[in-house]
């Protein structure tokens, strides 16, 4: 009994590690890897061609029902956040991994071993006066002279010299792929340890950033545009954004800190970018000449709506204007030089109408409700990021690049020689071949052969000698 | 009309005739059209990067704030990399078709002149002076290696219509013939004194026009690697994040992956040749909605049109 089973569980140890052992050559197939690439490049296409992260109504607005309906059913307004897209890069890794040490490494680093020289597409034979033995010497020299790394064996009782041009680039492909896999590494530890998110701070007001406690007060906030003008009319063009903030660690005190774009703070590793700005807007909401209740206590940012008292109806701040002209429009000037707002107001979601409010002015909203645009204050929109992973990105990108340009512009060639007694003397017989087939090696092999022939003593010579060239 | 136009009119006068001479010189062989055809192109290339430098030191602006600017550096790196490899691999005869382009994108450059207009706050800074030319480059070296596929497919399908219109092909004459020379049914035609086959015959054999693509994209992929890299480095320091699949960025990455397919597929013998050519051209067309199709079609943190 004991035997049996013994026995049973060994076959199925044996069979698991067969089938384990076929998924694992059949992941590392080339077709199934580029197969993976090229789904990899299809589904990032996707991303580019399909806004992502917007809300669902503005897929309805943008495409015919049924295809909005599928962009989001298969989460592709979100792709790259997606777990079939993340999924496919590990896949992609896993695949990529187990080629190079599966088919990659010993297909790139074969065995010295004899091949048949006519076979090979790459090859020549030269025939000279002198021993075999003192030829196979003089061959040596000539390549070891090249820089070819020349090494001897004797195989199936026949001398074979192998000369190696850049053998160390053989290696280039396992470096790519570390190098792929090291930003996968860093990527992953963002994941795992990183945050990032943004705050939008008004003049005068703190902040503080909920994963590691540092506040930030914004002072003041400051721009500069320049009135340019160009072929297409006036252009008001940003020159310069700043936040005068101060900022306390958590537990620390507080320090005056300027933040600019392209000049990011690093507060205990945490960085802080100055993203955006924008106007915020204080309203006061009367009827009859009263506050009402529900009038705004803060100031509002773009985009934010409030009630209108005990009614259906809402009054949303749509967007700050710079300037208004002298009809009552919008000017082109965003600086605040004669100043508005423009409000809509909605019946639920119906929009029901629109009107650019000067600062310092109220509207009439009927039923005696009034809103007065009464001040607007800057506020900072700021990005942070802590990211652990970044030297590992940085690291892995330079690796996989020196990857690529090793495996682009070094040729590991491996040429096969032999040298036979013939009538009269000896015959040296030499194949090549290389990583990347070879027509690439063609010219250089033709050279090669040439000045072997000088080296050897015979000058440039042409006829049968040259077969395979 | 400003100077600097006026500069770009030179060079595409330059590179229009350069193209009339190298488009000559690849139907006739023509060593005059030749003589006439690189001092165009140098001329032209020549007059694009004065005219950057001038526009940069006069107006203290860099130059590559804009489609106008970077246009004018694409058409006149298409050109430089193009010189680079005809002088190294002999490759005159494709000099018409690079030329052509470069003369379409600096015309083109050309609608997008809106004047002197500084730099917005994000791309005040020393990354835009490394980031730019090197992605710029790539993007060039592309150009060339899409003209040097086109080729390739003319060949190989002008070799096919020949097949069709002379005797059945030898079971040698198979397009992946290795180190034998053009096509028996190429070389049979051409003593026929077939014009079409005389002129496919003057260029390089199929093998030798795949390497060519080969080596070229073995200078586009690392330079657009490193533009890739640079310009997550600058997005880190700008934007806060290294990546934030912002149109240009996925775009370019799309494009990467493709020459990484090129690269992968160039390896397997059924592949390199035909399939790999068409893959650098489609990849090419990918660069082009990458560089002008984003900026144009698509806003988002990298349009920098007016
Ligand atoms: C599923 C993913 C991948 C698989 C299965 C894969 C597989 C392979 C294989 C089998 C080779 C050797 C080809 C040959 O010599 O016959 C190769 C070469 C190479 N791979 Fe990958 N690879 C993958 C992804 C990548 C990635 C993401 C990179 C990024 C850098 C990369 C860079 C390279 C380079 C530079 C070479 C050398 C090509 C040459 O010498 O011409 N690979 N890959």
């Amino acid at each position: 009994m004991a035997t049996a089973s013994t026995a049973d569980s060994g076959t199925l140890r044996g069979w698991l590690d067969e089938q384990f052992g076929d998924l694992l050559w059949q992941l590392s197939n080339f077709w199934f890897g580029m197969t993976l690439l090229g789904i990899w490049g299809f589904m990032t296409l996707l991303g580019v061609v399909i806004d992502q992260g917007k809300d669902p109504a503005s897929y309805f607005d943008a495409y015919p029902a049924p295809l909005a309906r599928l962009v989001l059913r298969l989460h592709l307004d979100n792709i790259y956040h997606g777990t079939a897209y993340v999924a496919l890069i590990g896949f992609i890794i896993a695949c990529m991994t187990l080629a190079t040490f599966k088919r990659v490494i010993p297909a790139r680093l074969p065995p010295l071993h004899p091949v048949k020289i006519d076979k090979v597409p790459l090859n020549a034979t030269i025939t000279l006066p002198g021993d075999p033995a003192g030829v196979r010497e003089r061959v040596a020299a000539f390549f070891r002279d090249k820089g070819f790394l020349v090494r001897k064996r004797e195989l199936d009782g026949v001398e074979w010299t192998f000369a190696d041009q850049d053998n160390w680039a053989r290696r280039g492909v396992l470096i790519a792929h570390l190098g792929f896999v090291i930003i996968a590494i860093g990527t992953t530890l963002y994941w795992a340890a990183g945050y990032s998110g943004d705050t939008a701070i008004v003049t005068g007001t703190e902040a503080t950033i909920p994963q590691n406690g540092t506040r930030l007060k914004l002072d003041r906030f400051g721009y500069e545009f320049q009135p340019i003008r160009t072929r297409n009319g006036l252009v008001y063009q940003p020159i310069d954004y700043v936040s005068n903030l101060e900022v306390a660690p958590r537990g620390g005190v507080f320090q005056s800190r300027v933040l600019r774009v392209n000049e990011p703070l690093d507060v205990d590793g945490t960085l802080y970018y100055q993203s955006s700005y924008g106007v915020a807007l204080s309203l006061r909401l009367t009827r009859n000449g009263k506050p009402e209740a529900g009038s705004p206590s803060a100031p509002l940012k773009e985009g934010d709506a409030f009630p209108l008292g005990a009614t259906t109806r809402v009054i949303r701040y749509e967007r700050f204007v710079g300037t208004i002209d002298k009809s009552g429009g919008i000017g082109p000037d965003p600086r605040p030089n004669n100043p508005g707002a423009i409000l809509d107001v909605f019946d639920g979601e119906q929009p029901i109408g629109r009107a650019l409010v000067p600062i310092g002015r109220d509207l009439d909203l009927g039923n005696g409700y009034r809103v007065a645009a009464t001040g607007f204050t800057f506020f900072s929109g700021i990005q942070y990021r802590h990211d652990p992973g970044i030297p590992f990105v940085a690291l892995g990108a330079f690796v996989l690049l020196a990857g690529l340009v090793i495996s682009f512009h070094f040729l590991p060639a491996r040429l096969y020689v032999r040298v036979d007694e013939t009538a009269g003397g000896s015959q040296v017989s030499l194949a090549a071949t290389t990583v990347k087939g070879f027509e690439i090696f063609e010219e250089q092999f033709a050279d090669l052969v040439e000045a072997l022939k000088r080296g050897l003593g015979l000058g440039p010579s042409s006829g049968p000698e040259n077969a395979g060239t | 009309m400003s100077l600097d136009q006026e500069i770009i009119l030179v060079a595409i006068s330059a590179y229009l005739i350069g193209t009339l001479a190298l488009l000559n010189y690849l139907l006739s062989r023509s060593e005059l059209a030749k003589r006439i055809g690189i001092p165009c192109a140098v001329l032209g290339c020549a007059a694009q990067f004065y005219e950057l430098v001038y526009r940069g030191t006069t107006t203290h602006i860099w130059p590559l704030t804009n489609l106008y600017g970077s246009l004018t550096l694409f058409a006149a790196m298409s050109v430089v990399i193009f010189i680079g490899f005809a002088l190294r691999y002999d490759l005159w005869f494709m000099g018409g078709f690079v030329l052509a382009l470069a003369a379409g994108f600096s015309a083109y450059s050309l609608t997008w002149d809106v004047g002197y207009l500084p730099a917005v706050p994000a791309l005040q800074s020393y990354w835009i002076k490394i980031h730019v030319p090197l992605v710029i480059s790539a993007y060039a070296s592309f150009l060339v290696a899409f003209v040097s596929s086109l080729l390739y497919l003319i060949k190989y399908y002008g070799e096919q219509a020949l097949a069709a219109e002379t005797v059945q092909p030898t079971p040698a004459a198979t397009p992946r013939a290795i180190i034998v020379g053009d096509a028996p049914n190429l070389e049979r035609a051409a003593a026929a004194g077939n014009t079409l086959a005389l002129w496919l015959a003057t260029l390089p054999t199929l093998p030798k026009l795949d390497i060519i693509t080969y080596r070229i994209v073995a200078v586009g992929l690392p330079l657009l690697s490193l533009g890739i890299i640079t310009g997550a480095w600058w997005a880190k320091e700008a934007w806060g994040a290294y990546w934030q699949w912002d149109a240009k960025e996925t775009a370019a990455l799309v494009s990467w992956v493709i020459y990484l397919l090129y690269l992968h597929l160039h390896t397997r013998n059924a592949w390199r040749g035909l399939r790999c050519a068409w893959i650098s051209v489609f990849g090419f067309l990918s660069i082009v909605f990458c560089y002008l199709g984003v900026n144009i079609l698509i806003s988002g943190l990298h349009s920098y049109k007016v």
